[in-house]
């Protein structure tokens, strides 16, 4: 069964009286259990639709469906309860709140359930665990590397246990040491805890360790390849 | 519960303008309580004032002085009970700045007249005897250090009194029975002062015993009726307008202070607000990675908002802290004026929630601004 169905999704910004078209008619199905690769040059449209699957950006026209839920028709509060139970974002930044310890980072999220202290300290420690950062807890981000602020952003993705998992850019600011271990996690999450993912990237070696890519050009989808994983 | 580390969390963020913001917030709320604590005890001198006591002075102002003779025309004024009299003198004790009041009174009829001032049969015997004595408030004494036997020298303040100092003898230290005395004053012979001033037999005011309060208004009338087209046209009122009067001679304080301490407020209200906005500027990439995650903008506009709150009332509760510590008698000398002065309950619960309503008002805007945010344009700015 299909986990993200797109149909006929249209972006348009506004600046001033000019409208910016990004997204032109897009139709994506994604089945569970995939690793998407999103592909294509600055201003292509792959971060809008990444951000059109997290919710945290509307449609022009068109309708997303991810799982059971039309997310397209959801008003502010319920996108925002949705996106806590559903989605994990890893950005290309980390994103790292700095006056927290990376455990404060991952338990972040878990702040909006209704979980007791010592159970979100179990998810929290879970979560660091599989990401390789069990020992580094009380850690600030400044204390960390670049490649172990990200695999912490993918512990506070993962932490919830949602349905999916968007990542834009992820090694877009690492070196190819730790992008690497970064790609690998993701694959190990993918194939392990059987995650879907869908991955925005420049970068063709980040693309190739997704099970299959597509390729935006103009707001448009211009290629799709098969299975590469 | 479990935001209230979140919030602690940005608080520290920047320790220095935490620290900035909650002592603006401490030094606003301090000069509030002080200034209330103030006002409050001028007001309590009048609040306390007796309903059956009348107070006549010059039509002109109560700077200037009448002659003792209408003491008798008083007294026949039917309604009246008892009549005393007093006058403002004004010495120097030492230094001009060890300001007290000092007042040259009847003595036999101002002990009458206020039962409030409180002695022993012998200290009061001990007082009337002497010429030269003097009775000295409790508070007044603990400021100077002044005991019974005591030599007190007063140099002449007001022209009128002469040129020569006056010596004092201290004969008892008097206790305040009510607000409507107070104890930081000195009482002496007017005789004394009398005999070397150069305007002789005048009184700055009278104080009049009324036998019914109801009728206060028309003894009133009565009293200034008999000196009326006088060269001593006098005015007579309760002695609570009086008390309000005495303190109006400094101009209108409760606008005076009241617009100080409004203006310290609302300047600190922008203070904060100022920075609270700064401080939601600086952090949009993380509130728009909080609502990412699913934060839902009611739970962004709490935490701002209670950040607000929370450096509000910790300054506010500094603030009352250093009010209640410095704001009384034996920090500050208000030289008799201000017979009760220190933060009551009241003015603690108002400061409180002055700071608390600057800690909402200031972290409205920022809330507001940080709950609106749009997630995709904030990400896009940093990114």
């Amino acid at each position: 069964m299909a986990l993200i169905e797109l149909r006929d999704v249209t972006k348009a910004y506004k600046r001033d009286a000019i409208e910016i078209p990004v997204l032109d008619r897009v139709s994506i199905t994604v089945p569970e259990g995939d690793f998407l690769g999103l592909m294509g040059p600055s201003g292509s449209g792959k971060s809008t639709l990444l951000n059109l699957l997290a919710g945290i950006d509307r449609p022009s026209r068109g309708a997303i469906r991810i799982g059971d839920t039309e997310i397209s028709t959801l008003s502010e509060r319920a996108l925002a309860a949705w996106r806590s139970r559903h989605i994990g974002f890893i950005f290309q930044l980390y994103n790292l709140i700095p006056v927290l310890t990376a455990f404060e980072n991952v338990e972040l999220p878990l702040l909006l359930t209704n979980l007791s202290k010592k159970q979100r300290r179990d998810h929290v420690l879970t979560a660091l665990g599989i990401v390789g950062l069990g020992d580094r807890e009380k850690h600030y981000p400044r204390q960390l590397s670049g490649g172990q602020e990200q695999r912490v952003a993918i512990a506070r993705a993962i932490v919830t246990d949602p349905t999916l998992l968007l990542a834009d850019e992820p090694t877009g600011d690492l070196d190819a040491k730790s992008a690497s271990e970064v790609l690998t996690l993701l694959q190990r999450l993918n194939g392990e805890y059987q995650k879907t993912i869908v991955m925005v990237t420049h970068d063709p070696h980040a693309a190739e360790r997704a099970k299959r890519v597509l390729h935006l050009e103009k707001g448009t989808l211009v290629e799709a390849q098969q299975q590469v994983g | 519960m479990k935001f209230l580390g979140l919030v602690l969390k940005s608080a520290k963020r920047s320790k220095r303008r935490t620290l900035l913001t909650v002592m603006s917030v401490a030094i606003a709320v301090f000069l509030f309580a002080a200034l209330r604590a103030v006002l409050d005890g001028f007001n309590a001198g009048a609040e306390a004032a007796s309903s059956t006591r009348v107070v006549t002075i010059r039509s002109t102002s109560l700077m200037f002085q009448m002659p003792i003779s209408h003491l008798e025309t008083i007294k026949n004024i039917p309604g009246v009970q008892d009549v005393t009299y007093a006058s403002w003198f004004g010495g120097i004790y030492k230094d001009p700045k060890n300001f007290f009041g000092q007042f040259a009174v009847d003595p036999e009829g101002y002990l009458r007249m206020y039962p409030e001032i409180l002695l022993t049969p012998v200290e009061r015997k001990a007082f009337l005897d002497d010429r030269t004595g003097c009775i000295i408030g409790e508070g007044l004494a603990r400021t100077y250090g002044f005991k019974v036997g005591d030599k007190i020298t007063l140099q002449v303040g007001i022209p009128i009194y002469g040129q020569r100092d006056y010596d004092f003898t201290v004969r008892a230290i008097y206790r305040s029975g009510g607000a409507a005395v107070d104890n930081q004053s000195m009482m002496f012979h007017w005789k004394y002062a009398d005999e070397r001033s150069m305007l002789k037999g005048q009184i700055g005011w009278y104080v009049t015993q009324i036998a019914n309060p109801d009728q206060a208004p028309q003894i009133m009338r009565a009293i200034d009726e008999k000196f009326a087209n006088s060269p001593y046209e006098t005015k007579t009122d309760t002695e609570r307008a009086f008390q309000t009067s005495f303190v109006s001679m400094f101009g209108n304080l409760n606008l005076l202070l009241g617009s100080i301490a409004l203006a310290v407020v609302i300047t600190t209200l922008f203070v904060a607000a100022n920075t609270m906005a700064m401080s939601v500027r600086e952090r949009t990439t993380e509130i728009a990675v909080m609502r990412t995650l699913g934060f839902p903008s009611a739970t962004i506009f709490l935490l701002v908002a209670g950040e607000g709150l929370l450096m509000a009332t910790v300054g506010g509760i500094l603030g009352i802290g250093v009010a209640y510590t410095i704001v009384n008698p034996r920090f500050l000398n208000a030289g008799g004026f201000i017979p009760e002065i220190g933060v009551n309950n009241t003015n603690v619960l108002v400061a409180l929630a002055l700071s608390v309503g600057i800690g909402v008002l200031a972290g409205l805007i920022p809330a507001t601004m940080a709950s609106r945010l749009k997630i995709v344009d904030a990400l896009r700015r940093v990114a």
